[in-house]
């Protein structure tokens, strides 16, 4: 019974004591294989420098720029979608012909038209993150139970009425859906984009702390932007569950 | 109906074509004229096949580690409580963070990139399989142990033909995800390879070299993606796509 309890402990805790003996054995460079202490003391340092965490507002600020951009956006443009076969017809092409694309090797264009600071990371993260948004609403606005509609016609609901009232609410699981996967590849382009071309934020660090051959910081760095993810995950869900109480909806994707 | 359509496609295309543009960004005839004659040099094929040899085999790796693990963590529940909570602890962390370490302890050539490639496509197959076969219907697997199946033959005939549609689903994800990480890696440390291309193209300010190879990488994503999609639909003949 008890081993069951510590069932899901149990592989971190062998993963981690077999990092920690072959760090400590020897065997490898002490830059290679950074032992958990070192690590654990970056951490703390990381915490408790205000240089280090205003790189990460900066990534974190960025993220969640644009991912507020694009959930405007990708909301307004799904639910449109989603309601006239007309826009449908004319965007769901461009959304899914362009989907298995990767975005990111626009991000030279992008430097080159908004500047290599924060505008053009924050552009490509409204790109990238807009599609699940908008493919998930225009799915969710497309499935709205007829028979709702019809029900608030016939009770003499207007146009907005409607709206709000019937098509809103029954699209939200699907919005939240789309926003559980458009948060994770926020910050994976964040990251992504401060490695390739920034002089600050996580990516960035994790890169700096490299080149200066300070592995157990780009560990540090690591576990913290890991930590974000986590974080920024569960407070969609936290949201999710509060605001549409009615509904546990547990997919991933479509 | 399907002239709305295209007009949208072909209103940006005008306007792309004949605007005042400023220099880095080419017209649509332009990019088309340097990418016939890069097709005809065999610069491109060099970098398209070295990207390619990268992502190919990592997305291979990813996708069937994820597709096992996937499917014996759906089947027996204690390596589910072992394996899933990490999984889906880790499945927010964006996975390119990993490439630095993986540089470190694997050197600078493919094996990192591959590696990394296919920790990144594992997850998606991992979560759509383990959710595939979670989601079979208990009646079918009822009927087919009430015929006398075994276990192995439950999971072979029953199990693995219903959590197929997800398990290609994920597939399809991991293929988009196995380019986006390809060209993530290369844009940061590379000798050859599509991303390499463009960083140089961008670094000398070769703005053709930088459209042909962002057409090329799109080209490979559609039709990488199209592929899957045929597969799905031949293999899984019974399924809507």
């Amino acid at each position: 019974m008890l081993l069951n309890r510590l069932l899901p402990f149990l592989l971190v805790a062998v993963v981690l004591a077999i990092w920690e003996a072959a760090a400590r054995s020897g065997l490898w460079n002490r830059l290679l294989f950074p032992s958990l202490v070192n690590i654990f003391q970056e951490l703390v340092l990381f915490f408790t420098n205000s240089a280090y965490l205003m790189e990460a507002w900066v990534s974190l600020y960025r993220a969640l720029g644009g991912f507020a951009l694009a959930a405007v956006v990708g909301i307004f443009l799904g639910m449109l979608m989603g309601r006239s076969k007309l826009v449908a017809g004319m965007l769901d092409p461009f959304f899914s012909g362009t989907y298995a694309v990767p975005k990111l090797a626009l991000f030279p264009i992008f430097i080159f038209v908004f500047g290599i600071g924060s505008l053009s990371k924050v552009a490509l993260v409204f790109l990238e993150c807009l599609y699940p948004i908008v493919i998930m609403s225009y799915a969710g606005a497309r499935s709205v139970n007829r028979v709702l509609l019809w029900s608030a016609q016939n009770m003499g609901a207007s146009r907005a009425d409607t709206l709000r009232r019937v098509v809103i609410p029954a699209t939200a699981p699907f919005i939240f859906a789309g926003f559980r996967v458009a948060v994770p590849v926020a910050m994976i382009v964040v990251v992504i984009t401060e490695m390739v071309a920034s002089a600050d934020g996580l990516g960035y660090l994790v890169i700096y702390s490299l080149s200066s051959l300070k592995t157990d910081r780009m560990l540090a760095v690591v576990v913290v932007i890991a930590i974000l993810g986590y974080l920024l995950d569960k407070a969609v869900v936290l949201a999710r569950d509060r605001l549409i109480y009615w509904e546990k909806l547990d997919t991933y994707y479509v | 109906m399907a002239l709305a359509k295209a007009s949208l496609l072909i209103a940006v295309l005008l306007i792309w074509q004949f605007a005042g543009l400023p220099d880095y960004v080419l017209s649509p005839l332009e990019i088309a004229r340097h990418f016939v004659q890069a097709l005809g040099s065999a610069e491109l094929y060099e970098h398209i096949g070295a990207s390619l040899a990268r992502s190919l085999p990592g997305f291979a790796i990813g996708s069937f580690l994820g597709a096992a693990l996937g499917l014996a963590a759906g089947t027996a529940r204690w390596f589910d409580r072992m394996l899933s909570p990490a999984v889906f602890l880790t499945y927010p962390v964006p996975k390119i963070v990993m490439l630095p370490i993986f540089m470190l302890w694997f050197g600078i050539g493919d094996l990192s990139k591959v590696l990394i490639i296919a920790l990144a496509c594992f997850y998606p197959v991992f979560i759509n399989a383990y959710y595939g076969v979670k989601a079979t219907r208990t009646i079918l697997v009822w009927s087919a142990l009430n015929m006398g199946a075994t276990p192995a033959s439950v999971f072979r005939r029953v199990v693995l033909p219903s959590a197929a549609p997800m398990i290609f689903a994920g597939m399809r994800v991991a293929l988009a995800l196995s380019f986006i990480v390809m060209f993530a890696a290369e844009m940061i440390n590379a000798r050859t390879g599509l991303g390499y291309l463009i960083r140089i193209a961008e670094n000398s300010l070769r703005f053709d070299l930088m459209y042909v190879s962002l057409l090329a990488i799109a080209i490979l994503g559609y039709a990488g993606d199209r592929l899957v999609r045929t597969a799905h639909s031949r293999l899984l003949a019974w399924q809507p796509a």
